[in-house]
């Protein structure tokens, strides 16, 4: 199809200035009031805050590590699940059955999800409940507000993003190698380390990468699950605005979250394409 | 090694990987399954496994018309939003894909960004420019940050179903005499249709379950669904919400089925990035 230049410039310059105006702009003004006081005065007094103060530097460093944490456990947990799903390819109702256990969470809210762990990980909820049936404590555990909870409620809203990160490359994969290797003489387990996670290595990347972007911003999970204490930069970010009203150190906290969770992200790609993974594009 | 050996070790790994499988599977459904459970119960706190049967939870919040408003002003965000997302990116992705601008690529990537922002940054931002323009915490102010963060996923399978698109049949069309216009509604349309359906789906859900950029732009009288759920748990929770959450898991599941039944749910996996 043809499109001609006045239409070409009409279609595409009106969302692109919609997103001038309510997403770039947004962003310029963030930045600009993270060099702000309340006098209007510019100054580098909200930096010195937050890159002066340990505090600051201890809720960045947290909210990475549970980013790191999440990022790693959701790959152990779900590319199981995503080769299990290329493995039955064929049988078309378990796949689907599959997809809809795997997209019901995402496509509920992080709060109702959370909430769902309040109930499980209470004093008598089903996780003391059964640790204590078989025997493993002897007194219910103390599971809400603390780190382990933060970290499995993160994990759960996570996953089916890796999920499904990993699923769309094995899906495209190309089978006859795999049928190769083995025809070949490989063993199962050698076929799987040589020929199916180096190809499965994009999903990997991509899910880790989503993961990561989505783990380090989140901010209703780690809220409620913390039993509302503010331990990592989104929530700072949310208390400076809506109930200190000190929008500008807000604002400086946000940049830097987005400046550290940038560098980490570049530095990552770089890393990944400089080793030799080739496999199919999603 | 004996054939019998080999065959049994080949049978075993892909049984762990099923057991591993299922066990996930079971995590993902298990607090999902306990909010509906709870959501029954007769007894006034939260217990689970639920005491007996009732509805009386559900008939508490619907007679309750703060929660009705709520949804309905989700239901009206997560429409407006996705049809002004619908509006904008459609036709942006078809402009990037075939225009033959200098720059589309980078362009491309402006419109994905909002995806790898974070989300309380956006809805922080939404705040800063709503309060320059003077409608900071309304209806509008979270419609405007909806469209931001739902647009990547519409212009993303916009984008993805016009890259294996076969532009000979839009040749033949125009060849044949159709106009640009009538060969956009007759031929290219149809073909991407999926994609722009999963990608509308994709939107309307995102909406629809946002709280990171709602909070930032409503006030406590008009709040989305999520962010009423959001206040409440914090301080408390009990079956009444828990009837409020089951509620929005239906709604879920029936947003579900219809990705499955119009566009079939292995194809938005294929568009996942």
């Amino acid at each position: 199809m043809r499109i001609n230049r006045l239409w070409a410039a009409i279609l595409l310059g009106i969302p692109l200035i919609y997103l001038i105006v309510f997403f770039v702009t947004p962003l310029g003004m963030v930045v600009v009031d993270s060099f702000s006081n309340e006098a209007g005065e510019l100054t580098l007094a909200n930096y010195a805050t937050v890159l002066g103060e340990a505090y600051y530097w201890r809720v960045l460093g947290y909210t990475f590590w549970i980013a790191l944490v999440t990022c790693v456990a959701t790959l152990i947990l779900g590319y199981p699940l995503a080769y299990y799903m290329s493995l039955i390819e064929r049988r078309r109702t378990m796949r689907r059955l599959c997809f809809i256990l795997i997209l019901m969470p995402l496509f509920t809210s992080n709060i109702v999800r959370s909430f769902g762990w309040i109930v499980l990980l209470g004093r008598e909820g089903l996780v003391n409940e059964t640790l204590l049936l078989l025997g493993i404590v002897d007194r219910p555990l103390r599971l809400l507000s603390t780190e382990v909870a933060i970290i499995i409620g993160m994990i759960y809203v996570m996953l089916p993003f890796m999920v499904l990160a990993i699923a769309s490359v094995l899906q495209n994969m190309n089978g006859s190698l795999r049928e190769a290797s083995r025809d070949l003489g490989a063993t199962a387990f050698a076929t799987f380390l040589k020929v199916t996670l180096p190809l499965s290595a994009p999903g990997i990347v991509a899910g880790t990468l989503i993961v990561f972007t989505l783990s380090i911003s989140s901010y209703v999970t780690p809220r409620i699950m913390s039993g509302g204490r503010s331990v990592v930069s989104s929530m700072l970010i949310y208390d400076q605005f809506m109930l200190v009203f000190n929008p500008f150190l807000g604002s400086a906290i946000a940049v830097v979250l987005l400046v550290a969770s940038f560098a980490l992200i570049i530095a990552y790609t770089l890393l990944m394409e400089r080793r030799p993974a080739r496999g199919t594009s999603t | 090694m004996s054939r019998r050996l080999t065959r049994a070790r080949d049978a075993a790994g892909p049984l762990l990987i099923s057991i591993i499988a299922w066990a996930v599977l079971i995590y993902l459904v298990l607090p999902l399954a306990v909010v509906i459970a709870i959501s029954f119960t007769t007894t006034e706190y939260l217990a689970f496994p639920p005491v007996g049967f009732t509805l009386r939870w559900y008939q508490r919040f619907l007679a309750d018309p703060s929660y009705v408003d709520a949804i309905l002003l989700s239901a009206r965000l997560a429409f407006g939003s996705t049809l002004i997302g619908f509006v904008l990116g459609v036709p942006a992705a078809l402009v990037l894909k075939r225009g033959r601008l200098p720059g589309a690529q980078m362009l491309g990537n402006l419109f994905l960004s909002p995806l790898i922002l974070p989300a309380i940054i956006i809805g922080v931002g939404v705040l800063q420019i709503s309060g320059a323009l003077g409608f900071a915490r309304s209806f509008e102010a979270m419609l405007v940050g909806h469209v931001v963060i739902i647009l990547p996923y519409i212009v993303r399978t916009t984008l993805a179903s016009l890259e294996g698109f076969d532009t000979s049949l839009e040749e033949a069309a125009q060849d044949l005499g159709a106009s640009g216009l009538g060969t956009f509604f007759l031929v290219t349309l149809p073909l991407i249709k999926p994609g722009i359906i999963a990608g509308c789906l994709f939107g309307l859900i995102m909406s629809w379950i946002d709280v990171e950029v709602s909070i930032f732009n409503t006030v406590i009288a008009q709040s989305p669904i999520p962010v009423k759920v959001f206040n409440y748990v914090q301080y408390s929770v009990d079956p009444m919400i828990a009837a409020v959450s089951a509620a929005t898991i239906y709604i879920a599941f029936v947003l579900v089925l219809l990705l499955d039944r119009l566009v079939g749910l292995d194809k938005v996996t294929g568009q996942q990035k």
